[in-house]
């Protein structure tokens, strides 16, 4: 029938028909999107963006916000949490998030955050010993459109759950019993499978749910003080949303036959592990295709036992949804030994370069670099240049000659530290003192290799911007409207390389982080060991020693005066314009701590805001930036507390802040339910355990 | 006029009941010299040997720590180490153990010894304001 020939009835139903036909498909078939006001993956959409185009909050209301709910996540464990990592999803009008030391997983009626259900999984000592514990970065979620709906996560020991999420009980049918244990198929070596209760693997990032696709990374313990060099082997597998089934898995450490084996050198590839992918990775699903960003081989800074470029560490890798095959590859690091991990979600991004209309994957770093490539082909949309860099002394370590330097956009955060420029400089005698502090230690241009520390010589290399610097977990968010991408980066984190011989029985690996003129110091990864299942394996203790360590804070200290040896801004904000591939505002990040403040030699001084150190992340919506501060401070304006802040987006301005009991510890993010714009974020530290707080405007608004 | 009475009489209360603060000598060295050997068994893997911090753990010494502390008091930094450390066994030190190791991260962030150690007990030490600077009035500002 012609339209024109329609009855006004008939065209009523035919309109009725159609819309009822496109809300099935939207529902059922659209993609993650927060268009109407949800937030249903961790990045907003699987996009990594991190973008909402509410606009109820805005520059002029801001500073009425006011907590419209808050959720305390102490009783979710043995134990309170300190460290409250999770972005929470909205979907349908409820708050999915993880939460607690046992990693629960709660939903919360999203207008009041009455809790409606909790699941957790008691792992005992497979969890006790997992690398990457606490409560988590969230869940992920995934509908079939006509009712089931099942909220997906990965437990702190390492398997794959899948939860009705109406009722929060596992889904029968989905692997077994609801879960799937990701241990099964993790190897070490040339194909030993890992045991399932101690192996070596876990993973607190949220799995990345495509169509009726589950895709799930690894991860391991810290690389500091490593055992072996033999750890398990990343890689990354997709599942069936549906059943569970394992439809293909990615080696992140190529096997013989396989694309980038001949990097690992020596067959090392048989005896190295690591690799894995411990961040948020992202999809295009039109496309087809999946982005994941890989971190770095075992061990975090010495790769003597591993020559070559070692494919796929600190890449970006881009693979077939459907077949997990490599479809192309960007290395960041050549022969990783900084521990630049690729820490943050790949940002999907259509842009328009000189004209030209390109699909582009953007990068943020710990480099402080935006690496942008066509997303398509793998082409940087800038050339990425291989330039030399500095060469290790250390015995029997190959540094690449080579390291790609992205010629646009510029870094957005300092990415070596510049002496004497980056020095402090608040006083002349602070300026003094800092280059004194410095020369205990090599410095140099950024890729500076690890050295033999020793107090006689070199205490160490001193890089920035490696291990917790430039952008980390929390990643960037990006405007799809004016194509800009907002970061937030860390450009005070000094981290002196040194390297050691393990002590007697302690390693396979030649050296590990430390001074052999120093007492050996073991580093725990983060949260490792303080799981809701722990006590676990370590050993009492020794007895005390007769005599008492000497404190070392004197030796090498990398502060003037209780002051970094940096200069301020410590931290910025910065907005990029992915067209131009320019910087468009940089500010600093947060105010200035109360340690510069309050400084008895700076009294009278007029110094501007110097920002305050610290990795978080951000959110854009229509108008604004949101993001917390990652420290307490007690200001003539404040109490103790921390400041959830709003900037213009378009200017960098701040435009809105208001108060948080303490620091901002995991990224915000914002829906809207009932006509009415929420901000949740996860705050923890200090004396304050973790908590989601939720901010409004006031009912009259 | 009762408002003010009442606020006056509360700030004097607060005041009567934290009158102490961590600049007034709350320790010893030789408590300090217990908790620095403790420290070195138990906390130094993750806050490091010099309280500076890790990956893994915060710093237990500079601004950032001192944000997070000032203007409360002892106690509650001692009841966040007894209800959360050491984060593999929270509660496996004794109260005097970790009041020993209080002692020591306070000697290492130059506050100064005095002639008493720092009691064990909770409600004790919340009489002790934890200052960044030195006041005497517990303003920061």
């Amino acid at each position: 029938m012609h339209q024109s020939e329609m009855s006004g009835h008939n065209a009523l139903r035919w309109a009725v028909l159609a819309g009822l036909a496109f809300l099935a498909v939207s529902a059922w078939g659209q993609q993650p999107s927060t268009k109407d006001g949800e937030w249903p993956a961790y990045t907003g959409d699987i996009k990594g963006t991190r973008y909402s185009p509410l606009d109820q909050i805005n520059a002029s209301n801001f500073n009425q916000l006011e907590v419209a709910w808050r959720f305390k996540t102490d009783s979710l464990g043995t134990r309170p949490e300190y460290k409250l990592e999770g972005t929470p999803l909205m979907v349908k009008g409820v708050i999915y998030t993880t939460a607690g030391t046992r990693r629960s997983v709660v939903a919360l009626d999203a207008k009041t955050g009455e809790l409606m259900w909790v699941y957790s999984l008691r792992e005992g000592t497979r969890a006790a010993i997992a690398p990457r514990q606490l409560s988590g970065r969230g869940v992920s979620y995934w509908t079939d459109g006509k009712g089931d709906d099942r909220v997906i996560f990965v437990t702190t020991g390492y398997r794959l759950i899948a939860l009705n999420a109406h009722t929060g009980q596992p889904i029968n049918g989905f692997g077994k019993s609801g879960m799937i244990d990701l241990k099964e198929g993790m190897v070490t070596g040339t194909g030993q499978q890992i045991d399932l209760e101690t192996g070596e693997a876990g993973l607190h990032a949220t799995p990345l749910v495509v169509k009726d696709t589950v895709i799930v990374g690894s991860s391991f313990k810290e690389g500091m003080t490593v055992v072996s060099h033999n750890n398990t082997k990343g890689l990354v597998r997709a599942f069936d949303a549906r059943n569970g089934k394992l439809l293909w898995t990615f080696n992140t450490i190529p096997r013989p036959g396989e694309f980038g084996n001949d990097t690992w050198e020596n067959g090392s590839w048989a005896t190295n592990g690591n690799t894995g992918v411990w961040t948020q990775m992202t999809v295009d699903e039109d496309l087809g295709l999946v982005y994941l960003p890989v971190e770095s081989p075992t061990s975090d800074f010495y790769g003597g036992e591993r020559p070559g470029n070692n494919l796929f560490g600190e890449s970006l890798v881009c693979v077939d949804l459907k077949t997990g095959k490599r479809k192309w590859h960007f290395q960041i690091v050549h022969h990783p030994i900084w521990d630049y991990d690729l820490s943050s979600a790949p940002i999907l991004a259509d842009i328009t370069v000189g004209g030209k209309a390109i699909k582009a994957v953007a990068l943020p770093s710990k480099e402080a670099f935006l690496y942008v490539f066509d997303r398509v082909t793998g082409e940087p949309v800038w050339p990425i240049e291989e330039r030399a860099v500095p060469q290790s002394d250390v015995p029997g370590e190959k540094t690449a000659a080579t390291q790609p330097f992205p010629t646009k956009p510029p870094a957005y955060a300092r990415n070596y530290l510049n002496v004497p420029d980056d020095l402090i400089d608040f006083t002349p005698e602070m300026r003094a003192q800092a280059k004194d502090a410095v020369a205990r230690y090599k410095t140099g241009p950024m890729f500076l290799p690890p050295v033999l520390g020793d107090a006689k010589g070199y205490l160490g290399a001193l890089d920035l911007g490696n291990a917790s610097g430039g952008t980390n977990w929390p990643g960037s968010a990006y405007d799809p409207e004016t194509h800009t991408v907002y970061a937030q980066a860390h450009q005070s984190a000094l981290f002196p390389l040194s390297l050691r011989t393990p002590p007697e029985g302690f390693s396979d690996i030649r050296y590990v982080m430390g001074r052999n003129d120093a007492k050996f110091q073991l580093a725990e990864g983060p949260g490792f060991g303080s799981a809701a299942d722990a006590p676990q394996r370590r050993p009492a203790p020794p007895p005390p020693a007769a005599t008492p360590a000497a404190p070392q804070a004197a030796v090498g200290a990398l502060t003037v005066q209780g002051l970094s040896i940096v200069k301020p801004p410590y931290a910025v904000i910065s907005a990029i314009n992915l067209d131009r591939g320019e910087l468009q505002w940089q500010v600093p990040y947060g105010e200035t701590p109360d340690s510069v403040r309050n400084h008895p030699a700076l009294k009278g001084m007029n110094i501007p805001n110097t920002g305050q150190p610290g990795s978080v992340g951000l959110i854009v919506t229509k108008t604004l930036v949101v993001l917390g501060d990652s420290q307490n401070t007690t200001t003539p304006s404040h109490p103790r507390g921390a400041m959830l802040r709003a900037y213009d987006k378009a200017t960098g301005k701040e435009v809105g802040a208001v108060y948080m009991p303490a620091p901002q510890s995991g990224s915000p993010m914002t829906y809207m339910v009932d006509g009415k714009q929420y901000i949740v974020v996860a705050v923890s530290g200090g004396a304050y355990s973790g908590e989601y707080i939720a901010y409004s405007l006031p009912s009259a608004n | 006029m009762l408002r003010t009475v009442i606020a006056v009489l509360f700030a004097a209360c607060v005041c009567a009941q934290t009158s102490r603060s961590v600049w007034d000598g709350v320790y010893t060295s030789e408590q300090a010299k217990r908790g620095a050997t403790r420290y070195a068994a138990d906390c130094a893997s993750c806050h490091g040997s010099a309280l500076n911090g890790g990956e893994s753990a915060p710093p237990l010494t500079g601004g950032e720590f001192f944000s997070n502390w000032n203007g409360l008091t002892v106690g509650d930094l001692f009841d966040r180490i007894r209800v959360s450390m050491p984060a593999d066994n929270p509660g496996r030190l004794t109260r005097e153990q970790d009041a020993d190791i209080l002692a020591f991260m306070l000697s290492m962030n130059q506050f100064p010894e005095g002639k008493t150690e720092l009691d064990h007990r909770t409600e004790v030490l919340k009489q002790i304001r934890f200052e960044a600077t030195k006041t005497g009035d517990g303003k920061q500002n």
